[in-house]
């Protein structure tokens, strides 16, 4: 059935034609000919929004139903395979709740920024379901997730050290996207969505090309964007380590068969654990006041470090580039001229309006590279703090924070096993 | 049936690990290319600019545009078309992986981490560690550097400040943009009601909304013949015309560097059709020298045997605002020394600062006059011991103004204060004559006066006249003058040498020999030195290894010199010819005559270039 699904799916990536715009200058007309306005009919998108909140809510609520109630990943699968056709294909994989961070802090420093009720919606409805049922969102409701789950063939597993020394990425991925998004420099999940391109069938050829080495990888290791790089996923992680509600493998007890935690491809199955280890109880104790000790130091240190670099930063601002690139062509009078150089020239750009701007840009980029700094410097102490606690379970627990919520360990429980054996025969 | 699907998928794979290769290339290669702007393109362009009447040039550049266009999109095709071959691609592998591992349960071979959680945590916080301290080296590192790199430049600024206003003391002069800005604001503060000025940016809004008042929808071309004012289509209130941010306020530019910040520079003209031509005016006595510009100023100067003149014209009209004669000047000679015909009496090119402008003749004779035309101070230095007349050219430091006087028998380098005459040092020199000019140039971080002659080029402190560095080199009649960039300093004498020299330390970097100019001088930028010969070769070294990248076989002697400025170099020809090469490949993007003997060295301002004729001072202006 999950073969089915899936050879439908390539005939329907294959059969699926769309044209990118080709961005290329016009021809150099002299005749003086005037080309005619380009007018846009404005889309009709209000219905399709309201579908897609409907979908998302409905799509995010089958979820917990296929997750809580059935224990069946055939659900979660279906659901996944209708999220990449309808949120990524249909719908081009816009908006998405990852990139709507951007739009939530930008309309938080904005004021005459009006944050679409829709796009806040698709913001707070995942992290609202988080909190009551962990991250169902990225079971089989986010285009970029259910793309890479649908993909994964075979785990290879990398090492739990690896795999969480990695996992400080996506905050800090997260950090430069608040950063540029109140700096309104740009949009960076937008620039750097590795699928959207995918989705599209068109637009910049290096990041389709690094969304195919994505799902290549995601052919081995379980989903790898939205572990080590997924900015909303950070962030869900946190909400969902609170939620209402904790998943649980199978309603009979555990028999610490160990076939879940071998199963799951995003190393969410914590093993049963005894809390003494072979060090010192003083030691442990030490660290951890050391790390906690080193908290406010190392959110310190990353508020001044990435402070620091607040001017390198803000060239990602297009006023400052160019204003850098302006500065650079009266230094070097020899270097051919850029093109937003003679651009600017030729629009009658004013030199000291424009450095007004840039001054004002820098302003702002002093006070949010710290608050990025600070932000990664905590998340990095955090995560010191907490790799130095000792916890003890004495069965397979799922880790709500980073389970995803594929439904794999389900099937290969033999608890499971039984009860579904158990039901055929009364049946 | 499994083998199969394993054998297919490692086909498969194989295949996109190839075709994404491929298609890395491609799209590297995408990203590099502008097909409009090739280098066949910008020259048939440029050639059309000057020729817009050949209509066979214009369908070739339309058919090339149009070919440029197709062979770009069809490269673009075949990428998208890869792209889709290899999603296709990627899709048979997982399709394949899938079949082959169908009814395999998913368990690894073997646990990879440890059995013991914590001494997985143990490894992960060590890792984390490692990984946060090398940020943070890093960051640190980067910050240091650029707090170093801030606090250099921030230094170097204020010493530009403080050495415009007290020269005397100074050591620093105005070398690049920055300096620039910060001497034009300085001297802006001093003489607000002066119309000077010399500045970095050239904003063209502040050029629009400073420009003369004109009839709504009228377009404003101005042209002007023998200094009078001709309205073509519109009413001028020529009072109302805005300051020049860009300055060229010695031979060959600021500092004499042979470069210049203008942009928008017009590459084609025609004196007869006027044609980009804003103006053309008589130059009332002859000279050799070149154009200087400051604020709405140009300045060049004349002689005969009879007077000895500086003159000032409206850049944006041409009109002859004020004359300054040389006269009465104690210890001036009765009679006018024997000077040859292509030297003349006034050969040197005049320097300003902004608020004063200097001049100097083949009498010794040295007059400085400020903005309005008054006659602030003269003085005669000395008649000049020259059996071809002197022609170095002046040279202003802040309040400096440094003269090279490199005779027969006296040899030495003055440094008089502009405001009164006085001198503030004065160094002799070992050198025989020599008709070079001085230059300022940015030398391990700081600015220098660089002097070129018979037998060395040497190095100064422009403050007190120390001296730095100097290297032996130069032999017979040394009429170039040197250039740096880069840190470099390069000179070149006909029957000597073309070298580079290390501008920190006077050592000698590469020496060469293959084309070597005679009159005009050395232009240079961090990667090419650009030399013009009398006998018509034309060539770019190599900055760093003097090897001759490029050169060209014009067949006409050149005594102009080559200027750096908007991505081109500028070269003008004995005969008028006028030679424009692209700066980063040394390419000849266009050629012309201006139908007028051509020996100085035009000047460039915001849009502008001064060009003196024999015959004429002309200005060209790209119409709009």
């Amino acid at each position: 059935m999950r073969k089915r699904g899936f050879i439908i799916l390539i005939g329907v990536l294959s059969s699926l034609a769309v044209w990118a715009e080709a961005r290329f200058p016009k021809p150099d007309f002299t005749s003086g000919y005037q080309y005619p306005v380009i007018l846009h009919g404005a889309p009709n998108e209000m219905f399709w929004n309201v579908v897609d909140i409907v979908m998302l809510i409905g799509m995010m609520s089958l979820v917990v139903w296929g997750a809580y109630r059935k224990r069946s990943r055939a659900v979660i699968y279906s659901l996944s395979v209708v999220s990449v056709l309808y949120f990524g294909f249909f719908r081009s994989g816009c908006v998405c709740s990852v990139g709507s961070i951007q739009n939530v802090v930008l309309s938080l420093v904005s004021p005459d920024y009006h944050l679409p009720w829709y796009v806040l919606l698709v913001f707070l409805l995942p992290i609202l379901f988080a909190l009551l049922f962990g991250r169902v969102f990225c079971a089989g409701v986010c285009p970029l997730g259910a793309l890479q789950e649908l993909v994964n063939i075979r785990n290879f597993r990398l090492a739990r050290s690896v795999s969480v020394a990695l996992s400080v990425i996506p905050w800090i991925y997260l950090a430069f996207t608040i950063l540029y998004a109140a700096t309104r420099s740009q949009f960076l999940i937008c620039r750097l969505d590795p699928f959207v391109g995918i989705f599209r069938l068109g637009g910049d050829m290096g990041m389709i090309t690094f969304g195919i080495g994505l799902l290549l990888m995601s052919v081995f290791i379980g989903r790898p964007f939205c572990r080590f790089l997924c900015p909303y996923g950070a962030l869900l992680s946190v909400f969902s380590s609170l939620s209402w509600k904790k998943l649980e493998i199978t309603p009979r007890g555990c028999i610490n068969c160990a076939l879940c935690g071998m199963s799951c491809p995003v190393d969410a199955i914590r093993s049963p654990q005894s809390s003494r280890t072979g060090e010192e109880r003083r030691k442990g104790v030490n660290r951890i006041i050391l790390f906690a000790a080193l908290l406010p130091l190392l959110t310190m240190a990353g508020a001044f470090l990435v402070g620091g670099q607040s001017d390198a930063l803000s060239l990602a601002h297009k006023d400052v580039y160019l204003y850098e690139l302006l500065l650079q062509q009266q230094a070097r009078p020899d270097m051919e001229v850029p093109l937003e150089v003679e651009t600017f020239n030729a629009l009658g750009g004013n030199i000291e309006e424009l450095k007004a701007r840039v001054d004002e840009v820098r302003l702002d980029y002093r006070f949010y590279t710290r608050l990025a700094g600070a932000l990664i410097g905590f998340i990095i102490g955090f995560k010191l703090l907490k790799l130095s606690l000792k916890r003890s379970r004495k069965t397979y627990e799922v880790s709500s924070a980073h389970c995803t919520m594929c439904g794999r360990c389900f099937s290969y429980c033999p608890q499971n096993i039984n009860i579904k054996k158990h039901e055929k025969t009364i049946s | 049936m499994r083998k199969l699907y394993r054998n297919t998928a490692i086909v498969t794979a194989v295949f996109v690990l190839a075709l994404a290769s491929m298609l890395g290339v491609s799209y590297y290669q995408m990203q590099h290319v502008s097909p409009l702007e090739s280098e066949v393109m910008e020259t048939l362009k440029a050639l059309n600019e000057s020729n817009d009447e050949n209509q066979k040039l214009q369908q070739q550049i339309r058919q090339l545009d149009l070919l440029s266009r197709k062979a770009y999109f069809v490269q673009e095709g075949q990428l998208k078309t890869g792209i889709y071959l290899l999603v296709g691609m990627v899709t048979v592998l997982v399709a394949c992986l899938a079949l082959y591992y169908k009814d395999t349960k998913n368990l690894p071979e073997k646990e990879l981490d440890p059995i013991d959680e914590w001494m997985t945590k143990s490894h992960a916080r060590k890792y984390l560690s490692w990984a946060a301290g090398a940020a943070a080296l890093v960051g640190i590192a980067v910050f240091i550097f650029q707090s170093v790199g801030t606090k250099a430049l921030t230094a170097q600024s204020d010493d530009v400040e403080d050495k415009s206003e007290m020269p005397q003391e100074g050591t620093e002069a105005v070398q690049d943009s920055l300096q620039e800005i910060a001497l034009a604001q300085a001297d802006s503060l001093k003489a607000a009601s002066k119309r000077e000025q010399s500045g970095n940016f050239s904003s063209y809004a502040e050029q629009k909304q400073a420009r003369p008042k004109v009839k709504a929808d009228s377009t404003i071309i101005v042209k002007i013949d023998s200094a009078k004012v001709v309205e073509t289509d519109t009413a001028v209130v020529a009072e109302e015309l805005p300051e020049l941010k860009i300055a060229s306020k010695a031979f060959r530019g600021n500092n004499s560097s042979g470069t210049s910040s203008a942009r928008g520079i017009a590459t084609s003209w025609n004196l007869k059709s006027k044609k980009n031509i804003l103006w053309q005016s008589t130059v009332p006595k002859h000279g050799y020298n070149s154009p200087v510009i400051t604020g709405h100023n140009v300045f060049i100067t004349g002689a005969d045997e009879q007077a000895r003149e500086l003159y000032c014209f409206d850049v944006w009209t041409g009109e002859l605002k004020w004359t300054v004669k040389a006269d009465g000047i104690s210890g001036s000679p009765s009679s006018m020394p024997k000077v040859n015909d292509d030297t003349g009496l006034a050969a040197s090119t005049v320097a300003t600062n902004g608020s004063e402008v200097a001049a100097i003749f083949a009498t010794g004779d040295v007059i400085c006059a400020n903005m309005d035309g008054k006659r602030l101070w003269a003085k005669n230095i000395g008649l000049p011991d020259n059996h071809y007349g002197y022609a170095s050219s002046l040279l202003m430091f802040g309040n400096i103004l440094i003269i090279q006087y490199q005779n027969n028998s006296d040899a030495r380098i003055l440094a008089l204060n502009t405001k009164n005459g006085n001198q503030i040092w004065s160094k002799a020199t070992k050198d025989k004559i020599a008709w070079s000019s001085p230059i300022i140039a940015k030398l391990g971080g700081k600015s220098t006066l660089v002097v070129m002659g018979n037998p060395a080029i040497a190095a100064y402190n422009p403050g007190d006249g120390a001296e730095l560095w100097r290297v032996d080199c130069m032999s017979g009649e040394v009429g170039s003058s040197p250039a740096s960039a880069d840190g470099l300093v390069f000179g070149a004498s006909e029957y000597a040498t073309c070298i580079a020299i290390d501008g920190a330390t006077g050592e000698t970097l590469w020496e060469a020999s293959d084309y070597l100019p005679e009159c005009s001088s050395l232009a240079a930028t961090k990667d090419f030195v650009f030399c013009a010969t009398s006998y018509g070769m034309v060539c770019a070294y190599d900055a760093k290894t003097g090897e001759v990248k490029k050169e060209h076989d014009l067949t006409t002697p050149f005594y102009s010199s080559p200027v750096v400025v908007d991505g081109k170099v500028y070269l003008f020809s004995n005969s008028g010819k006028v030679y424009i090469f692209k700066s980063s490949t040394f390419d000849l993007i266009t050629s012309f005559e201006t139908g007028e003997k051509t020996f100085a060295t035009p000047a460039f301002t915001d849009g502008m270039m001064i060009v003196r004729t024999d015959e004429s001072l002309y200005c060209v202006k790209r119409e709009k």
